[in-house]
Order: C-alpha cells, then sequence, then structure tokens
C-alpha cells in the first residue's frame, strides 16, 4: 500500500464521521477506577510549553494534551480527526483545504478558528519569534516559508489563509503528500492570539495559557512537576476519562524505576539499560518493548579529513560486515531493539524494506567476505588500519561503541581510537568532519520513509560524513512527484548498501514500565505519540 | 570594624566583576552553542535566535550590556534553554527550596558533626572516640550519589514511609532524605575537624591551669575549650554554608527537589549562557559575603584579631 493510498483511505474514513476514529474506550465489562488519574515521568524538564517553540520529544507529549491540532493520530499511528473534521487535495497535494469542527472550543470558551492556526503558523516562521523549530514550517514547504524565515518577506505572506472560519487553506511549494500527517507536530498546533499578546513570554504559566486540548494546565513548578486537568470545554470532554495527569521530573533513571516500583507512577520510560529482560520476567504486565521510528547508525567520513583509506568502498562494506548486530542487540542492549541493515526503519509506515544480501548471509559468512574485502584493500594484521572513532558521553554508546572496536579489531586487525565527548562539543567535532567514524541516530520527523532517507542527500545538514552520490539526489528529488514513491527508496537502499557511507547498527525500540489498569496505550504507533485523552484506569 | 567591612564590600564589586568576565569568555569560547543539537537548524534559524538573544553582537558588548542590565534593572538576562523563562525567574523558583534544604543540613551536620567530634576528643581514645571515628570516617566514604538511591530504596520502597521525591512546597516528608544525603559527608568532616581541634586546645596551657584549679570537665569545654577550638571550625563552615545552601545536583537529581543545584552542571551541558552567568554570580556573591560572615565571627571569638 503505497503512502497516497493510505492517506485515500485516511480522508475517506474521514468522510464516514468520528464515529469510528472514537471506537477505542472503555469496553464491555470493564469497571473503571474511581480515581482517573495518570502519572508518569519526565526526564528532565520540558523546555518550554509554547508549542511553536517546542523541539523536544517530552515537550510534544504534554502538547498533544494541551493542544490539538489539525489532525491526531490514533493508537495505530493513522490519522484522525482533530480540530479538523476532514481535507481535501488539490493541485497534486500542493494545496490542502480543511475543514475545522465548529464545536472547538479554547479554554475560556471562544471557538477554535481557522485564524487562530494562520496566526499559530505566521508565529512559528517569523524571525522575531526565533522557534529552534521554524525549520519545521519550512520543511513543509509553505509557499514563502523560505524567504519570511530569511527575513525577506513579512509573515503575512505564508501560504496559508482563513478562507472563513471553518476553513482553512495551506498553499506548499512542493508537492507533499504527507502534509496533513505533519499536522499532528505542535510546531503547527493553534494559538491563542489574545492571550500571547496579553502575557508575552509568560503565557504559558497555569492560570494564563489558553488552550484548546483535552486538558489544561493547572500547575506547574519548574524541575519538579506539572499537573494538567481535563478540558471541560474541550469538545470531546464527554470520551475523556482521565481527569487529570501528573507528570514528574525524575532525572535519574533508577530513581525512576524505584519510584514505580513504590507504586508512585504509572509508566516510566525508558527503563535502566540492559534491565529489559529482568523486569520483563518479574513484571510481564508491565514491562513492554515496541518499535521505534529511529535508526542508530555509524558515519563513515567520506571527505579528505579522514584516513584514506576509507575512500575505499572495500574498506567500508569490510567493517559493516564485520559487526555482529545480533551480539550488539542481544547481549549488550537487550530491549526488543531490531539489528538494522537498511537505514530506514522497516516498520516506517506504507514502506516496503528492499531485501539486502548481507542481511540473509550468516554472521561467519559476512566475517569471511569481511576478511577477504580487507585483504583485497591491502590492510590485515600485517599492515593494520588505525581509526578514530568518536562518540557522545554515554554508557549504552561507550558499550556499543568498545564491542564494536573490539569486532573490528579481532576480526579485521582495525586498531579504534575511542574518543568521548560531551554533547554539544561531540556536535561541534562531528559537523566538521574531524574523526574516520562517528555516531549518529535518527528519529523520524514524520512517518515516512523520506524523514531517513533525505539524510542521504548530498547538501543535507544531517549528513555528518558528507556522502555525495548523484544518483541519490536525483531519486530522492523525484519522490516528491510520485505517486508510489518506493520503488526509488528501494533504490537509495541499493546505493547505500553498494557504497556503504553509513553503518546501520540497530533500529529503535521503547522501553517502558506501564501500570496494567491503565488501557488504551498506542502500542502500534511507531512514533511513540501518546494522547492521555485515549487512555482511561480500570479498577483495580 | 564598620570600615573594615565597607571596604571588604568595594573589594567584591571587581571581584564579581572578574567573574563575570572570565566566565562570560570560557562559556564563549567552549566547543558548541546553545543552537547546537542533533538536528544542525539552518543558517536563518540560528541568525534569528542569535538576533533574538543578543548573541550576533561583539563579544565585549555582550559582557557589557549583560553586566549594564545587572547594575541598572537587575535582570539577568532569559534562559536560552527554558525559553519561557527568564535566569530570575528560575533562581527566585529555585532558591528557597536549596535554601531550604541546605540551611536543615547545615544545621544537622553542625550540631551531629560537633558534638561527635567535642565527644570524642574529650572522651578521647575511648569507645566513644572509636566510634566518632568511624562514623565520620563512614559517612566521609559513602557519596551522596551512593546514598542517596539507597535511602530511597529503604525508606519509600521497602518501609513506605516517605515519599521517593519531590518537594510539594518543602514539607517535611520531602525533606527529610534530601537532607540526609546532603549533611553527611559535611558532618563527617565538621567532627574530624572539630575532634583535633578540640583536642589541640585541650592540650593548652591554659586548660591544664583550668583543670588544676578543679574545675569541672563540663564548664571547662564549654567555657573555656569549646570557642577557640571552633575557630579551624568556622573558617570551614563559611564556604560549606554557601555550598550547601547554592544546592547539590546529586541532590536535585536523585530526589527530584527542583532546587538550583541541578543548574550548575545542566546550564553548562545545555549552554544556556545566562544560567551559567546567574548561578555563579549567585555562588560567587554569596562566597565572598559568607567569607566576610566568618572573618567578622572570628573577631567576635578571638579577641586577638582586630581589624
Amino acid at each position: 500500500m503505497t503512502l497516497n493510498t493510505v492517506l485515500r483511505l485516511t480522508a475517506a474514513t474521514l468522510v464516514l464521521g468520528p464515529g469510528l476514529a472514537f471506537a477505542a474506550g472503555p469496553q464491555e465489562g470493564e469497571t473503571l477506577a474511581e480515581s482517573q488519574t495518570f502519572t508518569y515521568r519526565l526526564l528532565d524538564e520540558v523546555p518550554t510549553l509554547d508549542p511553536q517553540l517546542n523541539e523536544d520529544v517530552s515537550g510534544s507529549n504534554v502538547q498533544r494534551d494541551l493542544f490539538e491540532g489539525l489532525m491526531n493520530q490514533d493508537a495505530e499511528g493513522n490519522l484522525v480527526p482533530g480540530v479538523a473534521t476532514g481535507y481535501t487535495t488539490a493541485d497534486g497535494n500542493r494545496t490542502y483545504v480543511f475543514t475545522l469542527r465548529d464545536d472547538a472550543k479554547w479554554s475560556n470558551g471562544d471557538p477554535v478558528t481557522a485564524g487562530d492556526f494562520v496566526y499559530a503558523w505566521r508565529r512559528a516562521i517569523d524571525p522575531a519569534t526565533a522557534s529552534p523549530y521554524a525549520w519545521f514550517v519550512e520543511m513543509t514547504t509553505m509557499a514563502n516559508a523560505s524567504k519570511i524565515l530569511a527575513g525577506e518577506l513579512p509573515p503575512e505572506e505564508l501560504g496559508v489563509e482563513a478562507v472563513d472560519d471553518q476553513t482553512l487553506k495551506v498553499t506548499l511549494e512542493e508537492s507533499i503528500p504527507y502534509f496533513a500527517a505533519m499536522t499532528t507536530t505542535s510546531t503547527l498546533f493553534p494559538a491563542h492570539r489574545a492571550t500571547i499578546e496579553e502575557f508575552g513570554s509568560e503565557w504559558t504559566r497555569p492560570g494564563n495559557m489558553v488552550s484548546n486540548g483535552a486538558y489544561v494546565l493547572s500547575e506547574h513548578v519548574p524541575n519538579e512537576y506539572h499537573t494538567r486537568t481535563k478540558n471541560p470545554e474541550y469538545w470531546d470532554a464527554e470520551n475523556v476519562h482521565i481527569t487529570e495527569v501528573t507528570g514528574l521530573v525524575i532525572n535519574d533513571v533508577n530513581q525512576a524505576l524505584t519510584r514505580y516500583l513504590a507504586g508512585e507512577l504509572d509508566m516510566i520510560e525508558p527503563l535502566p539499560a540492559g534491565q529489559f529482560p529482568e523486569l520483563k520476567e518479574r513484571y510481564p504486565d508491565q514491562a513492554t518493548s515496541v518499535p521505534r521510528l529511529c535508526t542508530y547508525y555509524y558515519s563513515f567520513n567520506m571527505t579528505d579529513s579522514a584516513n584514506p583509506a576509507l575512500q575505499d568502498v572495500r574498506v567500508r562494506r569490510a567493517m559493516s560486515y564485520a559487526i555482529d548486530r545480533d551480539v550488539i542487540v542481544n547481549a549488550v542492549l537487550k530491549g526488543g531493539q531490531s539489528p538494522a541493515y537498511i537505514f530506514t526503519p522497516p516498520f516506517t509506515a506504507s514502506f516496503e524494506p528492499p531485501a539486502t544480501a548481507y542481511e540473509d548471509m550468516t554472521q561467519k559468512e559476512r566475517d569471511a567476505e569481511a576478511v577477504r574485502l580487507m585483504e583485497e584493500a591491502g590492510y590485515g594484521k600485517d599492515s593494520p588500519l588505525t581509526l578514530r572513532l568518536i562518540y557522545n558521553t554515554s554508557e549504552n554508546h561507550q558499550k556499543i561503541a568498545t564491542v564494536m572496536a573490539q569486532m573490528w579489531k579481532q576480526k579485521l586487525g582495525v586498531s579504534v581510537e575511542m574518543q568521548n565527548f560531551e554533547w554539544k562539543t561531540f556536535l561541534e567535532i562531528r559537523k566538521n568532519q574531524e574523526f574516520d567514524v562517528a555516531r549518529g541516530a535518527w528519529c523520524g520527523d514524520y512517518n515516512e520513509a523520506s524523514t531517513f532517507l533525505q539524510l542521504m542527500v548530498s547538501d543535507n545538514s544531517q549528513n555528518d560524513g558528507r556522502f555525495a552520490n548523484d544518483e541519490v539526489d536525483a531519486l530522492m528529488l523525484e519522490t516528491k512527484t510520485m505517486d508510489d514513491p518506493n520503488p526509488n527508496y528501494a533504490q537509495v537502499e541499493a546505493i547505500l548498501e553498494q557504497e556503504v557511507p553509513v553503518i546501520p547498527v540497530y533500529h529503535y525500540a521503547n522501553v517502558f514500565m506501564l501500570n496494567p489498569a491503565i488501557k488504551g496505550w498506542p502500542y502500534g504507533n511507531v512514533e511513540n505519540n501518546w494522547y492521555s485523552k485515549d487512555f482511561y484506569k480500570l479498577a483495580e | 570594624m564598620i570600615s573594615y567591612i565597607l571596604r571588604r564590600l568595594l573589594v567584591a564589586i571587581p571581584t564579581i566583576l572578574v567573574l563575570i568576565v572570565l566566565s562570560f569568555l570560557m562559556m564563549h569560547y567552549a566547543p558548541g552553542g546553545p543552537w547546537s543539537s542533533e538536528r544542525a537548524f539552518p543558517q536563518a534559524v540560528i541568525d534569528a535566535l542569535n538576533a533574538k538573544y543578543g548573541l550576533d553582537e561583539p563579544l565585549w558588548r555582550q559582557i557589557a550590556s549583560y553586566t549594564w542590565n545587572i547594575v541598572a534593572h537587575f535582570d539577568f538576562g532569559p534562559s536560552l534553554y527554558y525559553k519561557d523563562r527568564s535566569v530570575s525567574d528560575l533562581i527566585a523558583q529555585g532558591f528557597p527550596v536549596t535554601l531550604t534544604y541546605g540551611f536543615w543540613s547545615f544545621a544537622v551536620a553542625v550540631a551531629v558533626g560537633g558534638s561527635l567530634g567535642i565527644a570524642a576528643a574529650v572522651w578521647h581514645n575511648s569507645w566513644l572516640d572509636y566510634l566518632a571515628v568511624g562514623i565520620s570516617i563512614g559517612a566521609q566514604v559513602l557519596p551522596n550519589f551512593v546514598m542517596a538511591p539507597i535511602l530511597v530504596l529503604v525508606f519509600t520502597l521497602w518501609l513506605g514511609w516517605l515519599p521517593g521525591g519531590g518537594w510539594q512546597g518543602g514539607a517535611f516528608p520531602y525533606v527529610v532524605m534530601p537532607v540526609i544525603a546532603l549533611s553527611t559527608s559535611f558532618m563527617a568532616s565538621i567532627a574530624r575537624i572539630t575532634r583535633s581541634s578540640m583536642l589541640e586546645v585541650l592540650n593548652a596551657g591554659f586548660i591544664r591551669t583550668a583543670r588544676a584549679k578543679g574545675l569541672p570537665m563540663r564548664r571547662i569545654v564549654l567555657r573555656h575549650a569549646l570557642k577557640p577550638a571552633l575557630l579551624p571550625v568556622i573558617s570551614y563552615l563559611g564556604p560549606a554554608f554557601v555550598g550547601m545552601i547554592t544546592g547539590s545536583v546529586v541532590i536535585d537529581i536523585y530526589f527530584s527537589t527542583g532546587g538550583i543545584g541541578q543548574y550548575f552542571v545542566n546550564s553548562a551541558l545545555n549552554r544556556d549562557y545566562f544560567v551559567i552567568m546567574g548561578v555563579t554570580i549567585l555562588t560567587g556573591a554569596l562566597t565572598v559575603l559568607f567569607n566576610l560572615v566568618v572573618d567578622i565571627l572570628y573577631a567576635w571569638i578571638d579577641p586577638k584579631i582586630r581589624y
């Protein structure tokens, strides 16, 4: 099934009306707990509660409760109506017209109108707002976004218009078949103009904030906790069961687990490294691992600043083959992650993962091939290769780097000089290509393969190894106008297998503990986007 | 005395200015910056952010306007990481927390550590001495990042007596574990310093005289020995007090207290420039202040010292 058919099907279900979208909820025979509360762990204080400024996963979880965008996601990650009841596309996915429901309200009772989205989106791209996520609006290719961001046009020129209170028309510069899915990101949530103008940067404080989601912010003590309570003005409030959601900031992962086991929390993520198997055995109905839309990989530096041996594809392939991904996944991480042989996670929506030759080989065969390639390239135990590997300081990254270096040393005689750096220093070094091999990871901005494969385009700022291949560039450009881009994605993946600019290591899993009384968790949503309004708590 | 205090306070001004300039420079030249992230932002985004926060100005102007805003408006700037908060906001919210658990930790450390030290010295080489030394060595070698998780394991998970973290405005059950975890190593140091200085004083000539007069031991210790024995303890207590009330990253991380201790580490990792500056200036100013307090206490305790 191609992405477009998915979206067409989604659009079709939208026409059927909201009934289908809200089938999930307490089932017959289930008794709800008297107190419908949900308490979960936040690793850190959420940097901002302003949806247009947010750049953070944990912040997105909060904002999806406090605000509602045009579209939402269901438990499988499919698009369902939010403030919009549906949309139509025209001009080859360059024009989107959303129809807004007429009963959507802000928490102060004001109606949510198309103008609130126009205001918010202009605000997000306005250089005066200086949103770190302004690039997201730019990425939608909304008309004039780049020029507004560069200060060449005023924000009023952005390609979004309120035709009337219930009709929002969006004009894109390029064909973006997944634009509707992008509206589930907090950058594109609506904003209440009067509140922001009245309170300035303090509009996100409890008492000041006016929001349109299923919850309102009732308490917030930075670095300790915040509480969101059910919004009686929410258009679907009668189907919202959880009345109070609390996010407790607990920096230390072991401390979070202890407090979960003491019954202070309903959900914690992630779990302490390596403890998943044991927790799964002791708490089989609570410890959970689900796929997560991210890839962990190592980049080869393809520029002149690297060891010249890395210009030889045989060396790169040998190093990729020599990595026993099963060992990393099963012996180091132990959290349900899956070994990666391609760059795009195979569970990405509407993506047809292409087969690779080396995936079907045994590790023994891969090792033998790696030794042969390395010898052919003129390196071996007698003429060893020395490479500089960098990663950012973290227990897990260190374990993986150590295991990989060991595999290269034992199998290929490659000496690895391992260097770790504090995060921001690491980013600077990696950005300047001061490495031979560097750790990298990428999580999808949206659930479609291009969010991964765009990284391999030569001018992409995330392309840390500066891999440049004209064919990849052309193929990725072409996908934008294709009904079914899968053949191109497969070709790009085939080129990556051929050229080995990166070593895919594993695809992520989200590993967490969830109180078994909490129902409605979106296990099938690979972006791990959850909405508290979809949960309910059973009586113990 | 008054003129001495005034002179000291005047000297504090250039000290803090030097602190500001040095910290600003070190921060500025650290690799990376507030906007570096896994995703490399487009240049237009970085330009907009720099313009908004004045980071596009030449360095000397940034330092000058930062200092001027503090002097003229008592404005410590915005947080670059917590985008809807100012540095003053964050400190105003977090400092009362660390002040509370820091103050109680200080009180506990002084009371317990001081008593242990005095008892150990008075009953030198008795079982009490060995016990006190044992306790203080034990407390010294058990770092608070080991103790914090053990406390939570025991009092929250096993016994269920205390909440595992949080602050709730400083309600008693939330303060207990942070205070225990923070005070122990200070308590151990205070006990050791008190013990050795007390021992030294007890062997001094004037104490021998007092004993020869037949004064009771209690009176000798409290009336004659305590004051001089406290001098070295007090010079330790000044910086220790500042260290405690400006919080501890370990306490904040393990007990989710929401204090300012965590900013010392996190603001540096996040390159949250103005928060780094804010906590540095706060600690600097408090250190200057409490060193002065210590000097004044010295003069009060030891009549030989005159300023």
